[in-house]
């Protein structure tokens, strides 16, 4: 029930959700976000407004893909795996990016990617959650996956494995989030570990999953999977980048450390990924010409020279490698807008690099294929449904993240300050990160509290949250 | 004996709360449990996915021993004339889709020109014959010195990727080695399609349905396991005029598959995936363009 004015006359129950407080009477909840999205300001209206607009397309697209809708697909029997496998793939591999970045931070213990640990854990689970959405469209009888991987798991194959690192993975992002929002540092230092290792795992395995294809030699190998823990990683702290800058831009919540921080330790990051992602890649184009392997050089030209090859030297060389190499090498332009161009560039460049990936695998049969040989290249283009479906799970993931932006502290916390895994502590002692916690305890920094007399870090956990300007020591 | 102590009453210590179950909590419960229930077993309609009943590698003849049988598969592309016959039972017998895309079985013309190049065409599925000319891309400027035709189909390899891929356990192979897919299981995903080097794989698209009657899971050939099991021949052998498809059993010494074997040289076809084919070829085969 709310006043004229819109105030909230009798709040009634409410439930601790992520650390605050929600009304649990429908009415009262619609009243209070009537009022809060009245006080929003135009443009960020506006930025909703296209975002659900774009979800509810998606939303007219996924049920017209439900079963028995896959017709509505651009595949063929040459070309099994479409748009939906590499939008999957893309979100897919980008959690793991970010939790690759993140843990830095949360893991390793270095301060300056500190500020990553909230908004990459919120930007995480949209992810996999959008990942796991649009593969279970992808799927023609989804529900039979989950009786089927449990009540009769397949050891042998990639892709049952990628479903258990990718499950696990969430599992472990929602205990992350949960810890975070609540105050159990103990519980979220092992959380992040476990990400941290299932970040690497799962991306691997995915890689696994088109390594392991002899009859795919253009995707046969085991430097699949390092490709793609590296176009993981990149993604990842691509994303990151547009985040941060968008943080800094906008003066959200901890702008201050974010900007003196984590966008230079972003630029890094980003600018080693893509020095790492350009050299596989070279490496897999000139392998793919020299090949011996049938169809793999045929594949390869489809990239270079055939019908991907605009795609690929426009989009995936000159936008996303060349482009975002020179605003992270030339000194000028090394600004929070340099970082981000350069890591839209580089985060397309990732996206169309999957693309080329999954299409060129496929594009080029190496043997005859159910009666399309008569055909040089198999054709598939994706249909206006699977457009829909990947944009509308983008507008997902970026409508989630702006809700979390406007309700959520974002602000680093002190979860981790002084928290050492009991296991791990001798290991922790002897690497010096523990000197290094403890030197840190030392600094003064606003809205932590002082350290004791003794020279003991304060409880952690129990701090309050860092100050909004987040100056520096 | 000891007298049992009376319970101390304190007044310091708060009573616990005791646990009341009133009408609306029952109900609750009640209605939670019957959802769980009634939802349960309307999943268990919409996906049957162990019933037994419906298992397609059941043998059909009680008497037919699997494990005894090792059925071969020969192809003798010097007697194949490219009728297109084989293709048309097939799509008869086992309710394939009348679309060209999907085949369980189909033949191939190889054209080899002088240079040596081989051009490779299927129009239809060369389910209607071939023209006089290759259709494959370049053929029309090549001099093309001979041809000859390869009828395809399921490989049933010993070392097989489908098998290996899937995820669920839905690809299988029968103890007499024919690799089948349980049309209950399969959950559409496209992988065996995708690791299937000989492109014998394809899903049943949502108009039509396997034998089993389901749309949207991968099938393809099972050399007509529900024929071999009741001591026919697959429908493609039987139809063909030329006798260019032969099928018998290795494990019988009387079977006349051994003469086709005994007299020629037999290949597989790409044999550099490792898959151990066993289907065999009799005759010129070569590797596709």
């Amino acid at each position: 029930m709310t006043t004229a004015e819109g105030s909230i006359a009798r709040p009634g129950r409410t439930a601790t959700l992520l650390g605050r407080e929600v009304p649990l009477d429908p009415r009262v909840l619609l009243a209070a976000a009537v009022a809060d999205v009245r006080s929003m300001p135009r443009s960020l209206k506006v930025w909703l407004a296209v975002l659900l607009l774009l979800m509810g397309i998606a939303a007219i697209a996924a049920l017209i893909a439900l079963p028995p809708g896959w017709e509505v697909f651009g595949t063929s029997p040459s070309v099994e795996w479409g748009l939906l496998i590499v939008g999957y793939v893309c979100f897919a591999i980008t959690t793991s990016g970010l939790c690759l970045a993140s843990s830095l931070g949360t893991v390793f213990g270095v301060d300056r990617f500190r500020p990553l640990e909230k908004r990459h854990a919120i930007l995480a689970v949209l992810c996999l959650t959008s990942a796991f959405g649009i593969i279970a469209l992808d799927l023609h009888w989804p529900v039979r996956l989950l009786f089927g991987a449990i009540l009769s798991p397949s050891p042998s194959s990639p892709m049952w494995w990628m479903g258990v690192f990718y499950g696990g993975y969430l599992c472990l992002l929602l205990v992350e989030v949960w810890s975070m929002f609540s105050d159990h540092p103990r519980v979220h230092q092992w959380a992040c570990t476990l990400a941290a290792c299932m970040a690497v795992l799962a991306p691997a395995t995915l890689g696994a999953v088109f390594g392991v294809l002899t009859a795919r030699p253009f995707w046969h190998g085991p430097l699949s999977a390092v490709w793609m823990v590296a176009s993981a990683f990149l993604a990842g702290v691509a994303l990151l980048g547009i985040v941060f800058y968008g943080v800094v831009r906008l003066r959200r919540s901890g702008f201050e450390r974010a900007g003196r921080l984590a966008i230079p330790a972003l630029r890094l990051l980003l600018g080693l990924g893509t020095i790492v992602v350009g050299v596989l890649l070279a490496r897999h184009m000139l392998a793919g010409l020299d090949g011996d392997e049938p169809g793999v050089r045929a594949a390869t030209r489809s990239v270079l020279e055939g019908p991907l090859a605009p795609q690929f030297w426009a989009l995936r060389v000159g936008f996303g490698l060349a482009l975002p190499l020179l605003l992270i090498l030339l000194p000028w332009t090394r600004t929070p807008a340099g970082l981000l161009v350069a890591s839209v560039g580089a985060l397309t460049g990732v996206l169309v690099d999957r693309w080329l990936f999954v299409a060129a695998g496929q594009i080029a049969p190496v043997t005859a294929s159910a009666g399309v040989v008569s055909e040089g290249y198999a054709p598939y283009s994706p249909s206006p449904v699977e457009i829909a479906i990947v944009v509308g799970a983008g507008a997902f993931v970026a409508f989630g993240y702006t809700l979390a932006e406007r309700y959520l502290d974002l602000r680093e916390s002190d979860v981790h300050f002084g928290v050492n895994l009991a296991p791990l502590s001798d290991v922790v002692r002897w690497t010096g990160m523990a000197a290094r916690a403890e030197l840190a305890s030392h600094l003064p920094r606003p809205g932590r509290p002082a350290p004791a007399a003794d020279g003991a870090p304060p409880a952690a956990g129990h701090a309050p949250p860092a100050s909004e300007d987040g100056s520096p020591p | 004996m000891n007298a049992i102590p009376a319970p101390v009453e304190r007044d310091d210590v708060p009573a616990a709360p005791s646990p009341r179950v009133n009408r609306r909590r029952f109900l609750g419960f009640s209605l939670t449990v019957l959802a769980g229930v009634a939802g349960a077993a309307i999943l268990d309609r919409l996906v049957p996915v162990y019933d037994d009943e419906v298992d397609a590698a059941a043998p059909l003849v009680p008497a037919y021993d699997a494990a005894s049988k090792t059925w071969t598969f020969v192809v003798d592309t010097s007697r194949c004339i490219g009728c297109g016959l084989c293709v048309s039972a097939c799509k008869e017998e086992n309710h394939v889709p009348d679309e060209p895309q999907y085949n369980r079985t189909w033949v191939e013309r190889h054209a080899v020109s002088e240079q040596g190049t081989v051009y490779v065409d299927a129009p239809a599925a060369g389910i209607d014959g071939f023209p006089p000319t290759s259709t494959a891309p370049g053929a029309d400027d090549a001099a093309i010195v001979s041809a000859y035709f390869v009828p395809r189909l399921c490989m049933q390899c010993e070392v097989s990727p489908c098998t290996t891929v899937c995820p669920v356990g839905a690809t299988y192979r029968t103890p007499e080695g024919v690799i089948l897919v349980d049309a209950d299981r399969c959950i559409g995903c496209g992988y065996c399609i995708t690791a299937c080097p000989y492109g014998a794989r394809y899903i049943v698209p949502a108009a039509e349905t396997t034998p089993q009657g389901v749309a949207g899971v991968a099938d393809k050939c099972t050399w007509c396991y529900h024929r071999i099991s009741k001591g026919r021949q697959p429908a493609c052998v039987e139809v063909c005029p030329v006798g260019a498809r032969r099928f018998g059993d290795l494990g019988d010494p009387a079977d006349p598959i051994h003469e086709v074997l005994d007299a020629d040289a037999v290949e597989v076809l790409h044999p550099e995936y490792g898959t151990r084919p066993r289907v065999l070829y009799v005759g010129p085969v070569t590797a596709e363009a």
